[in-house]
């Protein structure tokens, strides 16, 4: 054994110490092995052993990545987004209002009795949940999927999937799909394992063919004591406050609110007086989507459009948890709002809110009326927020009837005194030349807007307004300054008598600071839109109140009268001024001389030539290097003295007018060092790569477009971070995630009377000309579970955007020349066009058509599929060009060689006129020209052929028809119906359903019907042959005895017919007489043919005879010269 | 004024801003109603000129209706869908070019199809920005929002002096979907001056005085100053005599500020020189130029517009000074979209100095696009 393990031993290895390979091993050991890579320690091992695998290798790589890439889009989440909208899908007696139930329970630990209406949630600190189930209704499952962001699809499993469910899933997929998890109810019904297991499978291969396949689908697998099991429902919720969503287009441009409270604020009066009066509604709700804006329409869903009268937002009734480090919820920020539902405070019922204030779930929603005392009641209580916003929030009245003021409506001088110094400027240099022309847009605007303040103001600072009536005659801007401050003094007055002394140190220091940040906005917005009132309040109220003001100080307070007087004979100079966009509009004033030499310093760094900004000139920026590589002075010198004295001059300069310019002071090191780590860091990132080097594809196109839209959704979200509210609202629109109240005025009535809370109330924003209504073109499909075709013209219920609405399409189909080619009815299998009139929507909204929306068993049992067709907006426009194919028809009148009159295709002359040079064409393809009208018949004309045509030719005219498209919009109120009619809407019928209702039929047309039809069979002519071909035909084919055929058919007939011919004795004779004479006659023939026969044998004989001598001579004569021929060629033979 | 709402029509009165209304109400759908055209004056009811712009407005749309009262003061109109296509339009010599041109270049975005006007008449005119200023300021702007110059373009075939005019243009405009969100807050340093001469029906020797005095001013600031000289000719000259200069500062951030100055109508008493005109020119671009900002003060409007008109994104741009016609454009945007901007006072310069003098103030302007889209525009 020994023996072999010596033998085994293998020679130790010898590292080299010299030599090529040693060196080599020196070399890669200098460098520090432990921090490289694989690939750059042994980088041949990475070399390309293959170019063609390398090349694929790469090419799958980037199509892979390629595949991943998606057009950036802006993020639009805001910060604090609204819940999310969780809504509980599916036919009725599946488990939807038990899953609800238990979905609560579970987030929040409380048993709810009723689940109407959505239910806002907390569920964790980051996300809130609205749960909303969907009734069995067409018009709802439209409404919810149109706001939903998580659909929890249920589903009976022991029955299978329901056409709802399809329908459902088809109504998401047109406008946009949300986020869909299919739940399986009803597992515990089937009792076979195996067949719940193949049950289970297949219903989940059937959902994922329709959302997309891997989509989540839960098992609830049965109910103990009315309840899914805990697990579960753990699991699901898990599920549901995990779930990511993604934008959807039709969301991420429009703003929208599911109204979750419903108050009738009419005056009570006013409705006992009569019923059916308009009412004022009020709805509450989180904005989704997109900032909604104040003065934007919106659509109702189930209602109409509506323009919001008042819009407000509110403190949110069911708030996120402060940002505390904890990691779960508390038990009192496990809040839950459901108003329609009679949870979370408020009770509510048709005609009264009932608020119950119990610990932590109080609500803190406030009525108009009481506004005054809670808004004391919350400073107290509340300690949330900071002084500012309380301040921001809190309003005062000055009359009973007045609208609620916020400071937020502030306003203040300090623009016009800056503004004012500028001119005061400008004026100087202007030396003392009109100065109207300048100041016209500075004071002309300060005294507009000192009488467009708001009433408050002047009645509260009378005395402030006089003040500002002085100042402005003045160009002092110290004396404006304390005129300034004595006016936010008085302010802070005002707020002093509202009530809130106690605030008032605290408020003071706050708001001092905020104030100034926000003054230089604030200032300049005034002079913008000091006519138009910023906050929280909207439009109409206040110029009712300001209205009122003017005319109840008609006689208080003179100045405003006065002044009210002057902005009038204002407004009306300027009523029809010409118009101009230039900076000096019409009155050219002396222009600064900018050659001098103080002006030309203040100008020239503007220009490349000037001196730069430190942070920005590469000069500084140099010398800066050098400052901190440590060798300063001696450079900076060194480079003054290069750029030479001129420039030096310049500099100082420079310096003693550089307060005027825009130019900043020298940065201290921490900036330069900063600036000098962000180079640093960029270079690092462009040069160093931090993979290795090898080739990658060039994705800097797709970065970049990231890049920029990260930016963009970062700008948007900071950019108004710290505004305040009421102007941040006004400029940016009411953000998602606020929550407010609109009020509508002229509501009408059934909307209220009839309102039903299982119902969701949609409200979504309308943007610009999207309230208008105009003819829209889309291409559309009929939906192949469909059973029917469409009509042209019979009412369709289109659901398109946010609205449903009723219409009259027509199809067409676009032809080559990009024609429309009407059609009568949609084709199959096939896109076509459609044109309807409607509402305006952006192009390549998807939409969907029903037929009716009706839910009675019958229809849909009928129907079975009720979507009837999808598609999408192509076009939108004020007119439309539908043609149809016409054919005109005309006869001949008389003919000549090519020319024809031809009548009855027209009806005058004018007609004829119109259609001169039309190309016409008879049945039989002729084709012709229509040349001029006839005098008479009236629409009779002449037209020339490329041949000659016949009387019996019809001659027919190809035109177009232009069809119009029926005006007719009418949109689905169903929310207007009476309580348990909501879901049978019945608008336009078709034509079709009314002659069946009324039991009508139309006559037929005689010619269109169909008849027997009565076949004579065909009688064939007998054949003849003729005489001469019978001669040449063969015996077989020749006809046999045909007569005698037909006699032996009939013989007896045949000779029945005969008759006997008995002769007179004359004839008898006669006959005799030719009986004698004809065989005397044949006789002497026949003689005759025996004589020729002989005479001609005779003569043949002798023929012969005569032949054979002329032979004979001639062959003995043929001898005698061929003798005489050898005889001569002998001779001549020897001589040759 | 702010216009009073009633069923939705906006009603305003007088004849200013008649322009800015029409623009508006057409891009925004909403009908508009103007009251007492120069109701008290001794010609009372719409100028020729305006009366032309409804028809230029008619020409580019579809399903406009003008309802116009019997005198003429006041006016109805409900806007149709903007078609554009090829246009062929004689503007009214009372105004220059520029204020049609304007128009449709606030219109141009959100056809249907491309725009490819034709617009003749005065190619310059004391009121308006002429057609110039527009080719050299003002396309850039627009470009900054369409991002993409496929066909955008102004081309001169003939200029016109007021009175009589003669001049003609051609616009192309590309069409959009959407314009996309614009930040411009840096609008860098003059680097070079350009600008053109004109002169129509004059002697020659004027272009050259104008160039050189113009040059003589600018030349203290800036050395790459370099103007052409238009001599037209023949029918290129248009139908008046006159001449004039403009001149384009370009900064190194693609900024252009253009000012203009134009010789007296002829048939008027007085004369221009053109050294004076020159001189008058180049103090306005130095103007303009101290006044500052990412564009032209005369086109801070049309920024504004295209800005609100953007997607649901934040835009902010700096301009100088605020115009009165600007001022008055914010707040018809406001009436008629409901957009507002946050306008805020940049002084940064302010601590370092108490004499204000010298400082143009700088207005940051932030707005949230309305999320407009060319409803007009076919997708196949």
């Amino acid at each position: 054994m020994a023996d072999d393990a010596i033998f085994d031993k293998k020679k130790s290895h010898r590292a080299k110490h010299a030599g090529r390979k040693a060196e080599k091993k020196k070399k890669k050991n200098q460098v520090d092995q432990s921090n490289l890579s694989a690939r750059q320690r042994n980088p041949k091992a990475f070399a390309i052993q293959s170019v063609v695998r390398a090349e694929r290798q790469f090419r799958r790589k980037e199509d892979v990545i390629a595949k991943k890439q998606h057009i950036p889009q802006v993020d639009k989440t805001p910060l604090e987004p609204p819940p999310i909208i969780v809504a509980v899908v599916g036919p009725p007696r599946v488990g939807k209002t038990t899953l609800i139930n238990n979905l609560i329970k579970s987030f929040i630990k409380t048993n709810v009795t009723s689940t109407k209406g959505p239910i806002t949630i907390v569920t964790s600190k980051k996300r809130r949940i609205t749960l909303i189930e969907c009734n069995n209704d067409v018009n709802s499952m439209i409404d919810i999927a149109k706001c939903a962001d998580l659909v929890l699809l249920l589903c009976d499993a022991s029955f299978g999937f329901e056409m709802e469910i399809f329908e459902f899933l088809n109504i998401c997929q047109v406008h946009g799909m949300p986020k869909i998890m299919g739940v399986l109810t009803h597992l515990d019904m089937i009792k076979n394992a195996k067949k719940l297991k193949m049950t289970k499978k297949t219903l989940k291969h059937r959902f994922w063919t329709e959302v997309y396949s891997g989509a989540k689908l839960f098992y609830l697998s049965g109910i103990i004591h009315g309840e899914y099991l805990r697990n579960e429902i753990k699991n699901l919720a898990r599920f549901i406050s995990v779930m990511k969503f993604r934008a959807l287009s039709w969301r991420t441009t429009h703003a929208y609110m599911l109204a979750d409270r419903m108050e009738d604020i009419t005056n009570q009066e006013n409705i006992r007086k009569d019923p059916k009066v308009s009412r004022d509604v009020v709805l509450y709700g989180y904005v989704r989507g997109v900032p909604l804006m104040k003065e934007s329409t919106v659509h109702i869903a189930g209602v109409g459009d509506m323009k919001i009268n008042e819009l407000s937002y509110l403190p949110d009734p069911c708030p996120l948890p402060s940002s505390e480090k904890k990691r779960h919820l508390m038990e009192r920020e496990r809040q839950i709002y459901a108003p329609f539902s009679g949870v979370g405070g408020i009770v509510y019922d048709k005609d009264a809110v009932y608020i119950e204030l119990k610990g932590s779930h109080s609500h803190k929603a406030e009525d108009e009326e009481t506004n005054e005392k809670k808004a004391l009641l919350k400073n107290v209580v509340e300690t949330k927020e900071t002084v500012d916003e309380q301040m921001q929030e809190s309003g005062f009245k000055l009359f009973s009837g007045g609208a609620v003021i916020y400071p937020s409506m502030l306003k203040d001088d300090e623009y016009l005194q800056q503004d004012r110094n500028d001119e005061g400027s400008s004026d100087d240099s202007e030396a003392g030349s009109d100065s109207d022309s300048d100041n016209d847009s500075g004071i002309d605007q300060s005294e507009k807007e000192v009488s467009a303040k708001l009433p408050w103001e002047n009645k509260s600072d009378s005395e402030g307004d006089d003040n500002d009536m002085d100042t402005e005659e003045r160009n002092d801007g110290k004396e404006q300054e304390g005129n300034d401050s004595n006016d936010e003094d008085e302010e802070s007055e005002n707020e002093e008598d509202f009530g809130s002394k106690w605030k008032e140190k605290l408020g003071e220091k706050a708001t001092m600071a905020y104030f100034e940040r926000q003054k230089t906005s604030k200032n300049i917005m005034k002079l913008v839109y000091g006519e138009f009132e910023v906050g929280n309040k909207t439009k109409a109220q206040n110029q009712e109140v300001s209205e009122d003001e003017s005319e109840e100080e008609i006689g208080g307070l003179f100045k405003k009268v006065t002044s009210s007087q002057k902005t009038k004979q204002k407004h009306k100079d300027q009523l029809d001024i010409d118009e101009c966009s230039f900076f000096y509009a019409l009155d050219k004033p002396t222009i600064r001389d900018w050659t001098t030499e103080p002006n030309k310093q203040a100008l020239i760094n503007s220009f490349v030539t000037g001196k730069r900004s430190a942070d920005e000139d590469a000069e500084e920026l140099l010398k800066l290097d050098d400052a901190s590589d440590g060798e300063d002075d001696m450079y900076g010198d060194f480079e003054d003295l290069e750029t030479g004295e001129k420039h030096e001059a310049k500099e100082t300069e420079d310096d003693t007018v550089e307060p005027g310019s825009k130019r900043k002071g020298e940065p201290t090191k921490s900036e330069i060092l900063d600036k000098k780590l962000k180079l640093k860091a960029k270079f690092d990132a462009e040069y160093d790569n931090p993979d290795d080097h090898r080739i990658k594809g060039d994705h800097s196109y797709y970065e970049n477009l990231k890049a920029e839209a990260l930016k963009q959704s970062e700008l948007n979200k900071s950019v108004f971070e710290n505004l305040d509210e009421g102007l941040r609202v006004e400029v940016e629109g009411f953000r998602p995630g606020l929550y407010v109240r609109m009020l509508f005025k002229n509501m009408p009535s059934e909307f209220v009377t009839n309102f039903d809370e299982s119902y969701p109330i949609l409200i979504g924003a309308l943007n610009m000309a999207e309230q208008n209504i105009g003819f829209v073109s889309c291409k559309v499909k009929k939906h192949r579970w469909y059973k029917k075709i469409l009509k042209t013209n019979d009412p369709l219920i289109i659901s398109l955007g946010w609205r449903r609405f009723q219409t009259l399409p027509i199809y067409s189909k676009i032809e080559d020349d990009l024609k429309c080619r009407y059609l009568k009815y949609t084709p199959e299998h096939v896109t076509c066009n459609m044109h309807f009139y409607g509402p305006i929507t952006p192009q390549n909204t998807g939409f969907l058509a029903l037929q009716t929306v009706t839910n009675s068993t019958n229809e849909i049992k009928q129907l079975g599929f009720r979507i009837a067709a999808t598609g999408s907006v192509n076009e939108i426009n004020k007119s439309t060009q539908i043609m149809k194919k016409l054919k005109l028809v005309g006869t001949p009148l008389k003919i000549y060689k090519k020319t024809a009159f031809i009548k009855d295709m027209f009806t005058s002359t004018l007609e004829v006129a119109k259609f001169e040079g039309a190309r016409i064409k008879t049945v039989s393809g002729i084709r012709g020209q229509i040349k001029k009208a006839l005098n008479k018949p009236e629409g009779a004309f002449r037209a020339t052929f490329e041949d000659k045509i016949q009387m019996s030719d019809i001659i027919f005219c190809r035109t177009w028809f232009k069809v119009d498209v029926t005006k007719f919009y009418a949109p689905v109120v169903n929310l207007l119906l009476p309580i348990g009619n909501k879901n049978a809407w019945q608008g336009m019928k078709t034509k079709g359903q009314l002659k069946r209702e009324k039991n009508i039929k139309s006559e037929a047309n005689t010619d269109s019907m169909y008849t027997e039809i009565v076949r004579q069979p065909k009688v064939f002519k007998p054949l003849v042959i003729p005489k001469n071909l019978q001669k040449g035909l063969p015996y077989r084919f020749k006809p046999k005895l045909k007569q005698n055929k037909i006699s032996t058919k009939n013989t007896k007939e045949n000779f029945g017919e005969r008759i006997a011919v008995i002769k007179s004795p004359y004839e008898q004779k006669v006959s005799n007489v030719m009986k004698m004479i004809r065989t005397n006659y044949e006789k002497k023939k026949s003689d005759q043919r025996v004589a020729t026969k002989e005479r001609i044998s005779k003569f043949k004989k002798q023929k012969e005879e005569e032949e054979w001598r002329k032979i004979k001579r001639q062959k003995e004569l043929k001898k005698k010269i061929c003798r005489n021929l050898s005889k001569t060629s002998s001779k001549k033979k020897p001589q040759m | 004024m702010p216009a009073v709402v009633q069923n939705d029509v906006l009603i305003y009165k007088g004849s200013n801003f008649f322009r800015q209304r029409l623009l508006l109400s057409t891009l925004s759908g909403r009908s508009v109603r103007i009251e007492e055209i120069r109701s008290s004056h001794d010609d009372p009811g719409l100028r020729e000129y305006e009366v032309n712009l409804i028809r230029l407005l008619d020409k580019i749309t579809n399903g406009t209706r003008v309802e116009l009262s019997e005198t003429g003061t006041s006016l109805y109109f409900q806007p149709g869908i903007l078609i554009g296509g090829q246009v062929t339009h004689t503007c009214c010599p009372q105004r220059g070019i520029g204020y049609y041109l304007e128009v449709l270049l606030a219109l141009g975005p959100f056809c249907k199809e491309p725009l490819n006007a034709v617009l003749q008449g005065v190619t310059h005119h004391d009121l308006d920005v002429s057609v110039d200023k527009v080719k050299t300021a003002a396309l850039p702007v627009l470009l900054k929002f369409i991002l993409v110059d496929d066909g955008l373009e102004l081309k001169v075939v003939r200029r016109g002096a007021p009175p009589l005019g003669g001049g003609e243009i051609v616009f192309k405009c590309p069409v959009r979907r959407h314009l996309r969100p614009l930040q411009w807050t840096k609008w860098g340093l003059v680097k070079r001056i350009r600008g053109v001469v004109y002169a129509l029906r004059v002697s020659p020797t004027m272009a050259n005085r104008v160039v050189e005095a113009a040059k003589g001013v600018m030349l203290n600031f800036l050395p790459d100053v370099y103007i052409n000289t238009d001599q037209c000719r023949g029918s290129n000259a248009g139908k008046s005599p006159g001449f004039g200069i403009s001149l384009v500062a370009e900064t190194n951030d693609k900024t252009f500020y253009c000012a203009e100055a134009k010789s007296v109508e002829a048939g008027t008493r007085s004369s221009t020189l053109p050294e004076d005109l020159g001189k008058e020119c180049a103090m306005r671009l130095l103007d303009e130029i101290h006044r500052g900002g990412a564009v032209d003060s005369s086109l801070q409007w049309l920024l504004a517009l295209w800005m609100a008109l953007g997607q649901k994104d934040v835009s902010e741009a700096v301009v100088g000074p605020l115009s009165e016609y600007t001022i008055k454009f914010l707040q018809h945007l406001k009436e008629f979209f409901g957009v507002m901007f946050k306008l805020e006072v940049l002084r940064e310069q302010d601590e370092d100095s108490d004499e204000e003098q010298v400082v143009a103030q700088k207005v940051k302007m932030t707005c949230v696009g309305i999320g407009y889209v060319n409803i007009s525009k076919r997708t196949l």
